[in-house]
């Protein structure tokens, strides 16, 4: 649970800031205020079925 | 309120806006002056002090306004009317945006403020007006308090909602609900009914009553019952707290005014003349005097007979059932029953004196025979309840709890410590009255709201307790609209046996639609509105509160200035056929000659066109006239808001455009003359020409019913199929996807628009929300894939895009919720950093985008006391795809402040389930052909047409239509051909030639229109084409019906319905496979399927289903004993040791033994099914003894007995 979290990017759900919390911080857009945040999307590989 | 319209963009979905009309406007009316005439209507409460002799007391009134403001916005309340004594209600509102509401759960509500003004004798004492005194109450979206309300389509989506969002629904902890429609009595008009359980009431009653639903101002309403009794009196019946009361009718008469004998005589036989008996609509007979003799005697044999006497009889009968009445004398409490119970729409007692002798008269009526009674079941007599309303009798019943409540604690607190307790001080009393907290008011709205059900007492005069809301699922658009044109019976009736009310009456046309109802049990029951009925409401067409004491008075004058003789003071003396009593809202205003009757309402008609005149458009003008028998004549008018409505054309009048469209009830049409603009005169008779004529036979539709093309050519039970399967279609749910928190979303991937289409399909722009997808469909029987209604799909169309679908769910995971509540750990999302996990991210969720796969761990909780981390796996069997994760920092609380500490606990995360079409998916056209995909067919073997190579999509077998007679289909088939090639969309709208004037003849069939353009193009005029077999390269031997149809994916899909299993999880108790597909269970192997395995003399395979398969089981049995219970297992003492040459230690054969024998010599093994060691087990605890006897053959025997 310690050693240096890595902070997580999070997408403001109102005025579509880009948040970096990490773990135990309070869920807030620190532009405008509002309290739902979308996470973004991952930046590793993700592969689909294509059939 | 006012109500402006914002000019740019707001008409552009007025259709759409106008089918959610009845919902919107009566949550409006609520807002706006139905909570002052609630409260203005709730009894005052009083409590007075023996000690000191002081009166606490109170009235109530109320205060209400409002303001805007953004997000979470405030409208404060503001003093208007501050009369002394006076308990006042304000209104505070408090807001959330809906996409907030949806997201994390909450509910959209408002503050409710209640202000408590206390009156001491004389003094008024301060308001007790704090935060304390609030509650919340839900609020319909797009009402006059909504934040939303009159923004045009961009404002919406910039407010990510739907650019077409109608409202009319609550938001209750994140689930959208409405309330839905009811069938209610007409109210305020006296209806005669035969109905044979009347007998059973009391001695003596016969089974003919007069039954009328009273609705006050503020909607509450109270039903009131005229029974004939077999010695030709009558007995007026009405309800308090669910115990009907029943009092003899001349009590009543008496009671109500200060009138005599002679008066009452000369009221009630005043119909009847010699000199008209037998001719046409004349009602009364020569019977009504001695049956007045009868009435009048039971009042003097009570030896009552004045107006005071009756009223004080009243009074001392009623005293113990009516509230806080304790301290009045007997006539107040008996005005006081006249005024709660009786005719409760009048105000006045003459007024209740005059209707109660028009019942009379109507029940005699009926009686003798001359008037036929009413059918409750016809939707002539009938309105509907709409949401608002039952919010505001709620609202009134739950105050009124609440105030009853209060004056009990303060009772209480008095009789505790009388002397320490001050009616002077408001804080003491303030102290006493939040031990009742006025939280539950609100909470009781809103729980209404949730569950459908209401807990009241009094029972609140509705025929139902439970299902008033419905979720709104927004599975397609039309279920969604769908949701909200419906209209119920009532729950009471679904029970019923009876299916007589289930009926389609000719009285519904045109405001219930005759295809829309569903098929199997709630046929009937369930209706849709048609697409062009209304609801009248509270507000004019210019959006103003009506003034119904103006518009009465205004109609007063026009029928005075027509000639109608007043009825107050006194009722005029005579009846039919001579003259015809006037009724307005239940209020016998007067009388009418029958010989201008007619005349009369022609001119109100006209005048109901002009709004300057002063008759509100949507006035109703039930003209009955006379007749042999039939319903009881007179003219009813009715203002009165929940009537349905719908527009016809007026041809009486010259003009011809928006003037001429006069607005019908269903009262007033049967009575009416409206033909069909066809050019045939529908049957009439010459002696009754028509006045009015219908706009467009698909009036008589309801939207989705509307949306079938060529819908006129199909077999009428292949339309309600339609409209059936319609709302089941997996279509372009929403444009707001991105932003939808829905718990389940069925989205179709790659809609189109229809070609074939009618008209309903532009006016309500359903092409926001496309439901399917323009296949090539070839009817014939290839493959033999294509039997009995499954359809072979082409496997690169569907590579290509065709019918791609995908489910998207929300799972909601709040850590705060699943906390018990002693524990004061708190949960955090995150994860461990000791283990490595493929598949969460550091903030122990997962990552969007992600593709997870059954059983796969996707979140971890962290637990801050015991420092543990608990991780949780994907359920289900498909793979998901991660769409987005919604991390929600405490907009849950509604109180802001205490929400501020909120971290990672409350997520929504939405799966992406792919769902392409597969063998099992279900398919269907918009004829009610539906089909299951039997075979993904390779391209290169479908067949394909001479000329221009084309390969169906879709192959269908052409023994779907002959027994279907689904011609429609064909038709869209070839239209849609014709329309491809012209590059036009094909109008398909049903029954084109009803707007063909007299004269003109159009004898092309629907072929002839849609043949030519197809031949043109240089193809078969009947749509066939030369086609070549895919595998063999062959020509087909005959020519193939080959075109476009619009095919819908319908939401039933194998991947949610297969059920397989070999072994798995067995039930505990019975060692046999459990049920259920969720939890990996089995099919039943019932008992019809073991007589048909017996039949058959497959008896391996009935013992490999039902013992191999099942809970087979080797039971050690004790042939000594003959018990399968008393088997133990022996261990041996020592563990024997073998330590040679590293060997394992061989298992020790187990020695078995019977506990009773104490011997092991007569143990033996016999196979048997698992429950039947159960059943032993069970048998033995009921002291009942099983002994089985081995042996080979027949000796071999189970015996019970029991034991000692």
């Amino acid at each position: 649970m310690d050693s240096q979290p890595e902070p997580v990017s999070y997408i403001c759900g109102d005025c579509g800031m880009e948040n970096t919390l990490k773990p135990g911080d309070v869920i807030q857009c620190r532009e405008c205020g509002y309290r739902i945040l979308y996470k973004k999307r991952t930046r590793r590989i993700v592969q689909y079925e294509a059939r | 309120m006012e109500k402006k319209k914002s000019k740019a963009n707001q008409h552009d979905y007025e259709s759409l806006h106008e089918l959610f009309k009845p919902h919107i406007e009566s949550f409006d009316y609520l807002v706006d002056s139905g909570i002052e005439t609630l409260l203005s209507n709730i009894h005052p409460v009083e409590i007075h002090d023996s000690i000191t002799g002081r009166t606490l007391k109170n009235i109530l009134s109320k205060a209400f306004h409002s303001s805007h403001c953004f997000d979470l916005l405030i409208l404060i309340g503001f003093i208007s009317v501050l009369r002394p004594s006076e308990l006042l209600f304000m209104v505070l509102m408090l807001m959330f945006v809906f996409l907030q509401c949806r997201q994390a759960g909450i509910s959209y509500e408002g503050k409710f403020m209640l202000e408590v003004f206390l009156k001491n004798d004389d003094a008024l004492l301060p308001s007790i007006s704090e935060q304390s005194n609030l509650t919340y109450l839900p609020f319909s979206l797009h009402t006059s308090l909504c934040h939303l309300r009159d923004c045009d389509p961009s404002h919406l989506l910039r407010q990510k909602e739907e650019a077409t969002e109608m409202g009319g629904y609550f938001i209750v902890n994140g689930l959208e609900k409405l309330v839905r429609l009811l069938i209610m009595q007409k109210r305020n008009h006296p209806m005669s009914v035969i109905r044979p359980n009347f007998r059973e009431r009391q001695e003596g009653f016969t089974d003919k009553a007069i039954m009328i639903r009273c609705v006050r101002d503020d909607q509450s309403s109270v039903s009131n019952r005229l029974y004939y009794l077999q010695n030709g009196s009558a007995r007026f019946g009405f309800w308090i707290r669910g115990k009907e009361y029943l009092l003899p009718v001349g009590i009543v008469l008496k009671a109500l005014i200060d009138t005599n004998d002679l008066e009452i005589d000369a009221s009630l036989t005043c119909s009847y003349s010699e000199e008209y008996q037998g001719r046409k609509g004349a009602v009364a007979t020569q019977l009504v005097g001695e049956r007045v003799r009868i009435i009048l005697d039971e009042v003097r044999d009570l030896s009552l007979s004045t107006h005071l006497q009756c009223l004080q009889h009243i009074g001392e009968y009623f005293k113990p059932v009516m509230d806080g009445l304790e301290n009045k004398n007997h006539s107040d409490v008996g005005t006081s029953v006249l005024r709660d119970y009786i005719f409760v729409h009048l105000q006045k007692n003459d007024e209740k004196f005059n209707l109660l002798i028009f019942m009379l008269q109507k029940l005699f009526a009926l009686v003798d025979h001359t008037a036929a009674p009413d059918n409750m079941d016809a939707l002539q007599n009938q309105e509907v309840l709409l949401p608002g309303h039952l919010v505001a009798i709620y609202l009134k019943e739950k105050l009124q709890e609440w105030l009853f409540k209060a004056r009990r604690t303060l009772k209480e607190e008095l009789q505790k410590n009388g002397k320490k307790f001050d009616f002077l001080s408001v804080v003491h009393i303030k102290k006493v009255l939040d031990k009742n907290p006025s939280k539950n008011v609100g909470m009781a709205i809103e729980n209404m709201l949730k569950t459908g059900r209401i807990v009241t007492q009094s029972g609140i005069d509705l025929q139902q307790s439970g299902g008033m809301t419905v979720a709104a699922e927004r599975l397609n658009f039309l279920r969604f609209i769908s949701h909200f044109r419906s209209v119920h019976r009532g729950a009471a009736f679904a029970g019923q046996r009876n299916t007589s009310v289930r009926k389609l009456l000719p009285e519904a046309w045109g405001f219930l639609c005759p295809v829309h109802t569903p098929d199997g049990e709630p046929c009937g029951l369930l209706n849709h509105m048609a697409s062009t009925c209304r609801i009248t409401s509270f507000f004019d067409s210019q959006g103003n509160v009506k003034d119904f004491f103006k518009i009465r008075l205004s109609i007063l004058n026009i029928l005075a200035g027509i000639g109608m003789t007043p009825s107050l003071p006194k009722l005029v003396r005579a009846g039919p056929p001579l003259v015809l009593s006037v009724l307005l809202d239940g209020c016998v205003v007067g009388s009418i000659s029958s010989d201008i009757a007619e005349k009369a309402v022609s001119h109100l008609r006209k005048l109901k066109l002009f709004p300057s005149s002063g008759i509100p458009e949507d006035l109703e003008v039930g003209y009955v006239p006379l007749s042999f028998g039939g319903a009881y004549p007179g003219l009813y008018l009715f203002t009165s808001p929940s009537r349905f409505l719908r527009p016809v054309r007026n041809i009486s009048v010259s003009s011809n455009g928006p003037r001429d469209i006069e607005l019908i009830g269903p009262f007033e049409q049967a009575y009416m003359e409206i033909r069909c603009p066809d050019g045939g005169n529908g049957g009439r008779r010459d002696g009754f020409p028509a006045t009015h004529e219908e706009i467009h036979p698909t009036g008589m539709l309801s939207v989705v019913a509307n949306l079938t093309p060529f819908s006129d050519h199909n077999q009428s039970p292949r339309n309600m199929y339609q409209c059936q399967m319609a709302k089941q279609t997996m279509a372009f749910s929403s444009q707001a996807l991105r932003f939808r928190a829905d718990q389940k979303l069925y989205h179709l991937q790659t809609p189109q628009s229809p070609i074939v289409r009618t008209a309903a399909y532009s006016k309500y722009h359903i092409d926001e929300f496309p439901t399917g997808t323009n296949a090539i469909v070839a009817v014939l029987a290839y493959t033999g894939y294509d039997m009995e209604d499954a359809m072979i799909l082409n496997k690169s169309a569907v590579e290509r895009g065709m019918f791609h679908g995908t489910i998207y769910q929300v799972e909601t995971i709040d850590l705060e919720d699943q906390k018990e509540l002693s524990d004061q750990a708190q949960s955090l999302f995150a994860r461990s950093n000791i283990e490595t996990y493929s598949s969460i991210d550091v903030d122990g969720l997962p990552y969007v985008g992600q593709m997870l796969h059954p059983d796969e761990q996707y979140y971890s909780v962290h637990n801050t006391v015991n420092n543990s981390t608990k991780t949780f796996k994907l359920k289900g069997s498909e793979p998901v795809v991660v769409d987005y994760v919604a991390v929600d920092g405490g907009t849950k609380q509604k109180h802001p402040q205490k929400a501020n500490n909120r971290s990672l606990q409350y997520v929504n995360i939405r799966f992406r389930r792919p769902r392409n079409p597969i063998i099992g998916d279900k398919f269907s056209s918009r004829h009610g052909q539906k089909g299951v995909c039997s075979q993904l067919w390779p391209d290169i073997d479908m067949p394909f047409s001479g000329v221009t190579g084309i390969r169906p999509d879709l192959i269908i077998n052409p023994h779907a239509f002959p027994s279907r007679m689904t011609i429609g289909m064909l038709l869209e088939s070839i239209a849609a051909k014709g329309g491809s090639l012209s590059g036009k969309f094909v109008d398909a709208t049903p029954f084109p030639g009803a707007l063909n004037k007299a004269g003109e003849e159009s004898s092309d069939s629907r072929v002839d229109e849609l043949g030519p353009l197809l031949a043109s193009y240089g193809f078969n005029y009947h749509g066939l084409e030369v086609l070549y077999s895919g595998v063999l390269g062959t020509e087909l031997t005959c020519e193939i019906f080959i075109g476009p149809v619009y095919y819908q994916r319908l939401r039933h899909m194998v991947s949610d319905k297969f059920q397989v299993r070999s072994t798995g999880r067995v039930d505990q108790v019975t060692r046999q496979p459990i049920k259920g597909r969720k939890r990996g269970g089995g099919i039943r192997f019932g008992e019809m399927e073991r007589d048909a395995m017996l039949a058959h003399g497959a008896a391996y395979l009935l013992h490999d289903r039902l013992h191999t398969c099942s809970d087979h089981h080797i039971a050690d049995v004790c042939s000594l004993c003959g018990s399968i219970l008393t088997a133990t297992i022996m261990q041996p003492l020592k563990k024997a040791v073998r330590e040679i040459g590293g060997l394992p230690p061989g298992s020790t054969p187990k020695k078995i033994t019977c506990h009773a024998c104490k011997t092991s010599k007569g143990m033996e093994t016999v196979a048997m099914p698992y429950v039947f060691k159960y059943l032993a087990a069970e048998l033995a605890a009921m002291n009942v003894k099983m002994t089985l006897h081995l042996g080979n053959g027949a000796e071999a025997l189970i015996e019970c007995r029991l034991s000692n």
